[in-house]
């Protein structure tokens, strides 16, 4: 199942896990649209969430504050939010809100 | 003097977004390109890009609905190594935290003022009415063009002070901002510029100043000074007689900033001699692309002191701040004054409507006759519209009360009174056969209305018994009624003042016959006071010889009115109708 969404992004379902990709921004603006239509996507037997962020240029609170909505979603079910190879500035944003202690980054 | 003024501005980005989530990414963007142009490196812009875009968020999430058509206004300065991002809001504000710290990790919100505090070097939050700004800071490294001597960066330190002192003042910038909208008044224009240039001259570290703006585009007149020598006349800066060597109009004609300190030779009348012993700027002040004043700060130099080679009175910081100023004065004046000039002219057109209307009510539309007799009349109004009127009161068959009448003033007023003189000689009719006491009678019911407004009235009655032939006159200092018949023009004056000037004052009258082929004539002294091209008056002669003109021939007084009507238009041909100007003709 693959879905183009008002953001652009695109969400795939993988066994477990549902698949977040082609985010450009994660801001203010679509921060909102961004969180909803991923808990829409992800199925009940779903436990996992991966954000893929490598062509994600930016990422601000609001941002942060969907992905830790995700991020409890995901907990709630004994699952994860994992943050795929973000991109520098969106890594400096992680570190300097320490969320990069809370979200499973990973650098492939 | 070094010229270092347009070289040590700083680079500045001034726009506005709509309060808009949706427009952040592309204000962020144009923020980035302007820093990016300065020369900012890679941390640096993330940096930025990220506070600025936390700071538009938070203006544009809390903005209370009714200020959602309100843009949110973004100024970044750039000035050697250091950046300045300001973002203004329209939210009821909050404090800014003493402390910032990171928000739990499980809760959603509340990480933009942590990023802000921590990726800028300082950040502060200015809470005003209506209005508050985000004021954040970084440095960057000095892109190793120069490095700066040590005292002015000391200097600038002590700017960044007064910027800092400046922006705490924003509740009473603010109050400025909103005093704009509210004044329209020269009075209020004059203390406000004065309390706008003594925050100013604060703020500055000036210690006078002088604002002059142009006048006829040429002229350059003090609209606030310091103090009241300073408060000298006229700047002629352009033209013949220029005082072109004094320092402001010197400005004024170059459109260049100038610096001056206790070296500088000024010509004999100088203004700014007054200030001897001092250095400072005179600035010209623009309205887009018109020089609207010159602004001259100063500052006093101590006993024995003397301006130190190469420096100027203010820094450029400072000189930015003046400009600011400056600008913001010039145009609350520009928008000052347009405003009183619409005000005003709605005014006047709007009283002269109500007066013209008036007046017309007064005329008659159709005069009354008498048997073997016609009258005729005319009332020209000039321009602003005054209190001429007259009046015909049929009494019996063959009688009847001429009425002439000036109430001195234009306008409302004068109109106003001309209706109620109007009134109360028509409500008098047992006095209507004499006009002596007549007009005794209605000075004495009117004298307490004139005299409380400083008005009066001059006026000529005249009753007419066309049985008899006889003419009973009476005057309130009302210019002569003339008679014409074929001996030749009388004039008649009976002794009276005009109404309104004495409570109980007493009117005399004087009685003619009206010979067959015989004309009268009363008018009101716009005839006789109209004026021909070469500056001469119409005049009582003129007009006295025209009505002679016509002895022994038989003529109606419609033509007469004509006649005369078309006379004045002859003679004043190139010039306005500066009064009312009315006649009442009668034949017989």
């Amino acid at each position: 199942m693959e879905t183009e969404m008002e953001t652009e992004m695109k969400l795939q379902n993988d066994g477990a896990t549902l698949r977040v990709s082609a985010v450009a921004e994660l801001s203010a603006a679509n921060a909102n649209s961004f969180r909803d239509e991923t808990r829409h996507a992800f199925g009940q037997e779903q436990r996992n969430i991966e954000v893929d962020l490598s062509q994600t240029t930016a990422v601000d609170s609001c941002g942060l504050g969907a992905l830790v909505a995700l991020h409890k979603t995901t907990s709630s079910r004994g699952g994860v939010l994992r943050l795929l190879n973000p991109t520098p500035p969106v890594q400096q944003i992680l570190e300097l809100t320490r969320m990069h202690r809370i979200f499973e980054v990973i650098n492939q | 003097m070094p010229d270092t003024f347009g070289a040590s501005r700083p680079a500045t980005l001034r726009f506005a977004l709509p309060c808009e989530l949706s427009q952040v990414h592309q204000a962020a963007q144009t923020a980035h390109r302007f820093l990016m142009e300065q020369g900012c490196n890679e941390e640096i812009l993330t940096a930025c890009d990220l506070a600025f875009v936390e700071a538009c968020n938070n203006a544009i999430k809390y903005a209370p609905e009714n200020a959602r058509t309100q843009t949110v206004s973004v100024e970044i300065l750039c000035h050697n190594g250091d950046l300045e991002l300001r973002v203004a809001d329209h939210t009821r504000g909050f404090d800014w935290p003493e402390k910032v710290e990171l928000p739990p990790p499980e809760s959603e919100s509340g990480r933009g003022i942590f990023l802000i505090q921590s990726l800028m070097d300082s950040a502060r939050y200015l809470r005003g009415t209506g209005e508050n700004i985000l004021i954040m800071r970084k440095s960057r490294p000095s892109p190793g063009v120069k490095t700066k001597p040590r005292a002015a960066m000391d200097n600038d330190w002590l700017i960044t002070g007064l910027l800092e002192e400046l922006s705490f003042s924003y509740e009473s910038l603010s109050a400025i901002l909103r005093y704009s909208a509210g004044q329209n008044k020269a009075g209020d224009l004059i203390k406000f510029a004065r309390g706008v240039l003594g925050d100013l001259s604060g703020v500055v570290g000036a210690e006078w100043f002088v604002f002059r703006t142009v006048q006829n585009q040429s002229r350059l007149d003090v609209l606030a000074a310091s103090e009241s020598a300073l408060d000298m006349g006229s700047i002629v800066f352009r033209g013949e007689n220029s005082d072109a060597e004094f320092l402001e109009a010197q400005v004024a004609a170059s459109q260049q900033p100038l610096w001056f300190d206790e070296t500088r030779e000024l010509a004999d009348a100088d203004p700014l001699r007054l200030k001897p012993r001092s250095h400072g700027i005179v600035y010209p002040v623009f309205v887009g692309e018109n020089l609207t004043g010159t602004l001259t700060l100063g500052k006093n130099l101590k006993r024995g002191a003397s301006t130190p080679a190469g420096e100027l009175a203010f820094t450029s910081s400072q000189t930015n701040i003046i400009g600011t100023f400056a600008q913001f004065l010039a145009i609350q004046i520009v928008n000052a004054r347009i405003q009183e000039e619409q005000v005003t002219s709605r005014i006047i057109a709007r009283e002269l409507e109500i007066a013209g209307s008036i007046q017309r009510s007064l005329m008659l539309k159709e005069l009354p006759q008498l048997p073997g007799f016609e009258i005729a009349a005319l009332c020209q109004s000039a321009q602003q519209v005054g209190g001429d009127f007259y009046d015909v009161l049929k009494l019996t068959d063959d009688t009847a009360l001429l009425v002439i009448a000036d109430v001195m003033g234009k306008g409302v007023l004068a109109a106003m009174f001309a209706a109620i003189l109007r009134a109360v000689l028509r409500a008098t009719p047992e006095l209507n056969r004499e006009p002596a006491a007549l007009l005794a009678r209605v000075n004495q019911i009117l004298f307490d209305e004139l005299s409380g407004v400083d008005m009066f009235i001059t006026a000529q009655l005249a009753f007419v018994d066309v049985k008899a032939r006889r003419l009973v006159v009476g005057n309130a200092g009302h210019c002569p009624l003339l008679v014409a018949d074929d001996s030749g023009v009388k004039s008649l004056s009976p002794e009276g003042m005009p109404l309104g000037i004495l409570p109980d004052a007493v009117f005399t009258s004087e009685t003619v016959d009206l010979p067959p082929n015989c004309r009268v004539l009363l008018y009101t002294d716009g005839l006789t006071e109209a004026m021909g091209a070469g500056g001469e008056r119409f005049g009582q002669e003129r007009l006295a010889d025209w009505f002679n003109e016509n002895r022994g021939r038989a003529r109606s007084a419609g033509e007469l009115q004509e006649e005369l009507a078309g006379r004045l238009a002859q003679f004043q041909v190139k010039t306005r109708l500066n009064d009312d100007q009315t006649f009442l003709i009668m034949t017989g």
